[in-house]
């Protein structure tokens, strides 16, 4: 009976390594022996499209390393996602990813953490810990990638309405970008700033940008840098008919958005992303390296991808499959990938 | 003396109104282009969605009850409408009537714990809305649905949303000028006039109203208090489907949401409704203008550019004022009969 069960063992485990590039073998320890090894996600946020793709990357990198993974999921309750660090120390497990939260609650948690020994890495939250590395998807170059289309587009000079709500975080790095580039470029005149995470956010986006479009008709760019938001802001430019007068310039997207882009007459023009799944896959990559004994490096930056809507309309991309499959820059990241690191399988 | 007291009553009754009135002229005078058909008109189609969802609610507190649910009905039909489109490929007409029946099976197993289970009704209707938050994200795995989205079986969705669909949301009706009155409008004043109607002018509303006031007398009086209670819920359910129907279609995809907001700002909109004639209780025409002056409020702000920290408030606001109408008015009422 035991020895059967360890057969069905070797042969499960046999099979996950198929799909790696790497056998563990050829992998440092303590991945030489991967089926031994747990990793812990902790989530503070998981609703949602971005949040399921970046899952989805976490899963696919975990099987390509063999690893064992424990996914704990606070939805959004900061104190529970600073007990979920507690219970995975207790666990033991042997690496913790940290993926948003708050600094206040999450701070001391990590540290108990980086205490009791185990490697941590943290998304998009600052921890504020020297041997945390920070996984980070560049808002700010979000915010200038689309900015620097905007301008290309349109010229230095234009009036613009701004979607905006402070107090999140990536949002707030990405408004770093949209005031530096007002003040390289003083004939971009903001007339209109708006924005709200009322749920539905797209449709209370929409009310708004209604209401913002009619009291200032000369509006010619719109800079929603969240999708949700552009999303908003292009059905009121439908509804207000006014698609061939405004460009809309966004961040994030999704396989909704991709069709909305390329609607006929569409008013979103382009967008800026990172694909969420690459920065699951580059969060366990870093913390692997980090197993192994690397040095991942303090931060670690997942590049974004500009995408317009001529080119999604050149290439007749429909969902985020095709866009990765046209867009290898967008599809795959070369971000902490040591020589002896299996990939997920790439199509 | 007398006089005074007349003008009292005289502001209790139309006080909101005028200030309606007098908030238009306001942002007419300060907002450019606040003034005119087109500003109107959106308006009405900014509230038209939780005001179909508040017309619901208000059904509901006539009876004495409450439905927590009419968010997460919504946000449902939202998703079951695109479910059914995109992934299973019906038709339009398929997707309503499903999202129709939803809504109302949702009102009746409400109705049912609340009247047979003896569920309290805020308790009975909370449950329902986590149990709907839950429930519109497992066939999907929690994501969006948009044509072309990956499966959790793996595949791509096929479907698309139908073009006749998309008009619920999007269709403009000629009035005066071309293309000018939006369809989920035309469906607001519709569901509004019939529950006034309803309420006001049926023997079957004026029974509801009886309930509410006094369950038992209306009991003992021959009302079959349970069938009016189940049914206030099914049209609380069915009118919240039907706004879940317009916002996917004006959409244009099955946006996960938990509709908590949709449900706050309708809930807010039946209590202002109180105020509105100096009611003092709930009532469809003053649902629609509780709803309508939250919208004004909101539109014209934000031409003015104010931030969106003060729409909140400035609800809250509206809302406070409003419950001081009703209530400094019944006890008025009270210390009248003395």
């Amino acid at each position: 009976m035991t020895l059967s069960r360890r057969a069905l063992l070797a042969l499960t485990t046999g099979a996950i390594f198929a799909g790696g590039a790497a056998s563990a073998q050829d992998m440092p320890a303590p991945f030489d022996n991967p089926d031994d090894v747990e990793i812990a996600l902790v989530r503070y946020l998981s609703t949602g499209d971005f949040f399921q793709a970046y899952l989805g990357g976490v899963e696919a990198q975990a099987e390509a390393l063999g690893v064992n993974l424990r996914v704990l999921d606070s939805r959004q309750d900061a104190a529970l996602q600073s007990d979920m660090v507690d219970q995975a120390i207790a666990l033991g497990v042997d690496g913790i990813i940290i993926q948003h939260g708050l600094t206040e609650s999450m701070q001391a948690a990590a540290q108990r953490a980086v205490d009791a020994g185990i490697p941590v890495v943290a998304f998009d939250v600052d921890v504020e810990n020297e041997a945390i590395p920070q996984i980070e998807q560049s808002d700010y170059m979000l915010g200038s990638l689309a900015l620097e289309q905007a301008i290309a587009d349109n010229g230095d000079a234009f009036r613009a309405a701004y979607v905006y709500v402070p107090g999140i975080a990536p949002l707030d790095r990405r408004d770093v970008a949209w005031q530096d580039v007002r003040e390289a470029n003083p004939g971009i005149e903001e007339v209109a700033q708006f924005g709200t995470l009322d749920n539905p956010i797209a449709n209370s986006v929409a009310n708004q940008a209604r209401s913002v479009l009619q009291a200032n008709p000369d509006i010619t760019v719109v800079f929603a840098p969240y999708d949700e938001f552009a999303k908003g802001v292009k059905i009121a430019v439908d509804e207000s008919g006014m698609s061939d007068q405004i460009d809309i310039y966004s961040a994030d997207v999704s396989t909704a958005d991709i069709s909305a882009m390329r609607e006929p007459g569409s008013a979103w023009v382009a967008t800026v992303a990172t694909n969420p799944a690459v920065v699951g896959e580059v969060s366990v990559r870093t913390l692997a390296m980090m197993l192994a004994g690397e040095e991942p490096g303090e931060s670690v930056v997942v590049p974004p991808t500009l995408i317009t809507q001529d080119f999604l309309n050149e290439n007749d991309i429909s969902n985020m499959d095709e866009l990765a499959a046209m867009m290898p820059q967008f599809a795959h990241s070369d971000v902490s990938v040591p020589d002896w690191m299996p990939l997920p399988p790439r199509n | 003396m007398k006089s005074e007291s007349r003008l009292i009553d005289l502001a209790i009754r139309y006080g909101f109104l005028v200030l309606l009135a007098g908030l238009v002229v306001l942002f007419s005078v300060v907002a450019p282009g606040f003034a005119g058909a087109y500003s109107a008109v959106f308006i009405f189609q900014s509230v038209a969605i939780t005001g179909i969802l508040a017309l619901g609610v208000t059904c509901t507190l006539v009876v004495g009850g409450f439905d927590l649910s009419i968010g997460s009905v919504a946000t449902s039909s939202l998703m079951l409408s695109a479910y059914a489109m995109v992934v299973l490929e019906m038709s339009a007409v398929t997707a309503v009537i499903l999202c129709l029946v939803m809504g109302a099976v949702v009102g009746l197993v409400n109705g049912i714990l609340i009247v047979r289970f003896k569920v309290p009704d805020l308790l009975a209707t909370l449950g329902m809305m986590f149990l709907l938050i839950g429930l519109q994200r497992i066939p999907t795995e929690g994501r969006s649905i948009a044509t072309g989205m990956t499966l959790p079986g793996g595949g791509t969705a096929e479907g698309t949303f139908s073009p006749g669909f998309l008009q619920l949301g999007r269709h403009r009706f000629d009035l005066f000028i071309e293309n000018l009155l939006p369809a989920p409008v035309v469906v607001f004043l519709v569901v509004a006039l019939a529950i006034w109607v309803f309420l006001e002018l049926t023997k079957h509303g004026r029974l509801m109203y009886a309930i509410g006031s006094n369950e038992r007398a209306a009991g003992l009086a021959g009302a079959n208090v349970n069938r009016y209670k189940i049914a206030a819920y099914m049209i609380s359910g069915v009118t919240a489907s039907i706004g879940g129907i317009l916002l996917a279609a004006r959409l244009g995809r099955g946006d996960i949401a938990s509709g908590n907001n949709l449900l706050l700002d309708s809930v807010a909109a039946a209590l202002i409704g109180f105020a509105v004639l100096g009611a003092a209780k709930p009532n469809a025409f003053g649902t629609a203008i509780g709803a309508l002056f939250v919208g004004v409020l909101l539109q014209g702000l934000t031409m003015m550019n104010a931030p969106y920290y003060t729409q909140d408030f400035v609800k809250g606001a509206v809302l406070v004022i409003a419950l001081m109408f009703t209530f400094a008015l019944s006890e008025r009422k009270k210390s009248g009969g003395h």
